[in-house]
């Protein structure tokens, strides 16, 4: 093992991880995803070892933390993941690059379109394919619908587990009328399946604006009943703040992103820093925090949806100007001619019988797409062949990254507040495990 | 930003699709990483990535007819055998992204290359965030990390045979009719 | 209707009224203003009426794995609402519950606690298989995903669709409330496997 690292002063650099563990980083032992019970604690024949299996009432599915306990402090700590390993990438190096999209969704599904998107820039980034303003507005909408939809879920489930139990129903109040939009949009609530590579797959449907107008004046309104139950609340301010307190050395030590490493004080977000889509058009704030605690990554997560609510205003307000444009990309060779050209044109029917059959052919390359997740960096490395179908597909999951991070903040945890700390870092199984 | 040459085991760089891919040596690996955090100031480790390239090239593939410019609509794409994708210097890449947390996000993908069964250095001495990552890729790919202080399957059971993200692991499931032999 | 026995004699139970055939209405009856007090209340059998009760109070497991634990959750919600039906109790132990909406993909890892989770439960059980995945494997037909939950437990509904809309779900649970008010015993008593 290598530790002799040369460190050559730099005016501002962040600290080296080394072994022992580096000052002023709670990052527990020489295995950063687990915390030992210390040896003299462990004779004292005192600690109980208990599962949270991976059946267990907080709705953050298949999870499982070995937990040792002194009395209700956390002295000891361990997950164990895989409970929801559905082996995507292997799935996917046998579909089409068509069928394949069908497949991230599943992902993280709950901010299933962001899964979506990374695959499907992914696809045309190899393609260098040029999309549409329409479809990339549109994404861009659904994909911010989206955001607030993951953090509803986050805001009702968390606050669930804490006890403010009501906020459960308020929260998928909003939700309801989210998915209704999706569904109006792209016929199904959850896994839409929308976007395709080149653009969307079907116009927006007429109908559409004056549904999310309605919705994007109502979602402020909401946010308010939210703050005003629970931010005054002194049960939830004791539960939350100054629990599971995550540096920003540490964050990114542990490849924290997205809310989690915004509220350890680390302004950073790709929407902002690397523009993806056409966010380098539409006004936005990024929220920052710097307490690094479960009442901080609420703060953000609940200003988030503030913003998000913002750009889909915008994307609205563009969108509608946009009538009759065309939606998705013209290159025959990736995307499905319209059907009316079928009956006439005798190339349309042989791209659309290739496409359907053997599927498009993506030039050979790797390459790597990142976008922010309302998990945070969520990514996606492909490696094509130059085939139909995918070689390598790879995700980089926010998820993933998050739960690694549960050691270092459950240092000197109560196990009450270990529910509340996982709840925060807002990991979705499916995510974790693919 | 460009001077890639001074990584340690350093091989060769490619720059594709916006991204820059430097390829190092499999045993300086962790010094290239280092290198790369402290000197260069890629911050974040972001994933790490195996790939197996093991039948890679066996059949050939058509590939658009065009320039680097664009593809040409009205030339028609043949499915002969245009084009072979290029050999790799062994079965396993194995990469790592990085990313800089300042303006611009510059990301550096480094690669090495391995055969199966080929032990390469654990960079959790350099980012704590590479131990379920390296687990993960121990588990599907099953590349040895020496040094890894907890090397042990993530995913999988825990006596799972086989590492099933590789090329010869079969699809598993059950047969189902109609579709591809599986 | 005319066939089943109505009468509390044809109960074989006894009450006043037959050791005492010259009795008339009592004032109870009168208020009521029937002539046949037997015919005003709802006479079952100790069965139906028990079935009746399990069936208002099914209370599901917290088994939420994937997706669709995710629709799951937005039946509780206020849209569909799952309390009407008396279920919005979702026991954390599977030794208070009734049924087990197995609702997500299952992983092989996870087979074990889900049988584990499956042979707590008291009987009488029941399993709802939730969505594609729990009912056959669903779209990944690999070597992580158990091809359909009941080669390890045996279910009584099979929930289509990826994942179910909430009413899907809800026609479900109706259809198993309706199947065991007819008195169809619950799975692990039919079926033959996985018991």
């Amino acid at each position: 093992m290598s530790t002799t690292l040369q460190h050559v002063g730099r005016a501002r650099r962040w600290p080296i991880v080394g072994d022992p563990i580096y000052e002023g980083s709670r990052i527990p032992s020489r295995v950063p995803t687990v915390m030992d019970v210390p040896a003299a604690l462990r004779e004292t024949d005192d600690i109980l070892q208990v599962n949270f299996g991976p059946n267990h009432p907080s709705t953050h599915g298949v999870l499982r933390l070995i937990v040792d306990l002194d009395g209700e402090d956390v002295v000891g700590l361990s997950a164990v993941i895989g409970y929801l390993h559905t082996g995507f990438e292997k799935n996917m190096e046998q579909k089409t690059w068509w069928k394949a999209i069908t497949y991230p969704e599943r992902i993280d599904y709950v901010g299933y379109q962001n899964n979506e998107l990374v695959f499907v820039l992914a696809i045309e980034k190899l393609l260098e394919l040029e999309v549409p303003e329409k479809a990339t507005w549109t994404r861009m909408l659904l994909c911010e619908l989206n955001r607030i939809h993951s953090h509803l879920v986050f805001l009702g489930t968390s606050a669930l587990e804490l006890g403010a139990i009501s906020m459960f129903w308020y929260c998928f109040r909003e939700r309801e009328t989210i998915l209704d939009l999706f569904e109006l949009v792209a016929g199904q609530r959850m896994h839409t399946r929308y976007f395709q590579a080149g653009g969307i797959a079907e116009d927006i449907p007429g109908g559409f604006f004056p549904e999310a107008r309605k919705f994007v004046e109502r979602m402020p309104v909401a946010l308010e009943e939210y703050l005003t139950l629970l931010d005054r609340n002194q049960i939830w301010l004791e539960r939350t703040q100054g629990i599971g307190q995550l540096s920003a050395a540490d964050a990114v030590a542990l490849a924290q992103s997205g809310p989690v490493l915004r509220a350890s004080g680390v302004d950073w977000d790709l929407r902002r820093d690397a523009p993806y889509l056409a966010y380098d058009q539409v006004d936005f704030r990024v929220p920052v925090y710097t307490g690094g605690d479960v009442y901080d990554r609420y703060r953000v997560r609940m200003d988030e949806m503030a913003e998000s609510t913002k750009i889909a205003r915008q994307c609205i307000d563009r969108l509608e100007r946009m009538e009759g444009e065309p939606w998705i990309a013209d290159d025959r060779k990736v995307v499905l001619p319209p059907r009316e050209e079928l009956h006439t044109s005798m190339e349309s029917l042989i791209h659309h019988f290739k496409i359907v059959t053997e599927g498009y052919r993506v030039p050979a390359g790797e390459v790597y797409v990142a976008i922010e997740s309302p998990r945070g960096e969520s990514g996606c490395y492909v490696v094509s062949d130059g085939g139909p179908k995918p070689w390598r597909v790879h995700f980089r999951a926010p998820s993933f990254a998050a739960l690694q991070a549960t050691a270092t903040c459950s240092k000197g945890a109560l196990i009450a507040d270990l529910i509340a700390i996982v709840g925060s870092l807002d990991a979705v199984m499916g995510d974790t495990d693919r | 930003m460009s001077d890639w040459s001074k990584i340690p085991g350093y091989v060769s760089t490619t720059e594709a699709y916006g991204e820059t891919t430097v390829v190092v040596e499999r045993d300086r690996v962790s010094d290239a990483c280092a290198h790369a955090r402290d000197e260069l100031g890629f911050n974040v480790l972001i994933d790490v990535v195996a790939t197996d390239y093991l039948h890679w090239g066996g059949q050939g593939v058509s590939g658009y007819i065009g320039t680097a410019g664009g593809r040409d609509l009205n030339l028609p794409m043949t499915q002969g055998l245009q084009a072979l994708p290029n050999v790799k210097p062994a079965r396993f890449s194995l990469s790592y992204h990085l990313l800089a947390l300042r303006q611009g996000a510059p990301r550096l993908r480094l690669q090495c290359w391995l055969e199966d069964g080929d032990p390469v250095e654990s960079i959790v001495p350099v980012w704590p965030a590479a131990d379920w990552l390296e687990r993960e890729q121990y588990d599907l790919m099953g590349i040895r990390f020496t040094g890894h202080p907890n090397l042990a399957r993530l995913l999988m059971e825990d006596d799972w045979e086989g590492h099933p993200l590789r090329k010869d692991y079969p699809i598993g499931g059950e047969p189902v009719r109609f579709s591809p032999a599986e | 209707m005319s066939d089943e026995p109505t009468r509390l004699r044809d109960y074989g139970l006894q009450s006043e009224r037959l050791l005492w055939p010259t009795k008339g209405p009592s004032r109870f009856e009168e208020e009521l203003g029937v002539e046949e007090l037997e015919q005003a209340l709802g006479i079952t059998t100790l069965e139906k009426a028990v079935r009746w009760a399990q069936t208002k109070s099914m209370w599901p497991d917290t088994f939420g794995l994937a997706c669709c634990a995710i629709e799951m959750m937005s039946i509780v919600g206020s849209r569909y609402d799952l309390a009407r039906f008396g279920m919005e109790a979702f026991r954390s132990s599977p030794r208070q519950a009734d049924l087990l909406i197995v609702s997500g993909r299952v992983a092989h890892k996870m087979a074990k606690p889900l049988r584990q989770i499956y042979d707590q439960m008291l009987e009488p059980k029941w399993v709802i298989a939730m969505g594609a995945c729990a009912s056959s494997g669903g779209m990944f037909n690999n070597y992580a995903i158990l091809q359909g939950v009941d080669r390890i437990v045996p279910v009584d509904i099979y929930v289509p669709f990826c994942p179910p809309r909430p009413e899907a779900l809800m026609e479900g649970i109706i259809r198993l409330h309706e199947a065991h008010m007819a008195g169809i015993p619950p799975a692990y008593e039919r079926k033959q496997v996985a018991t």
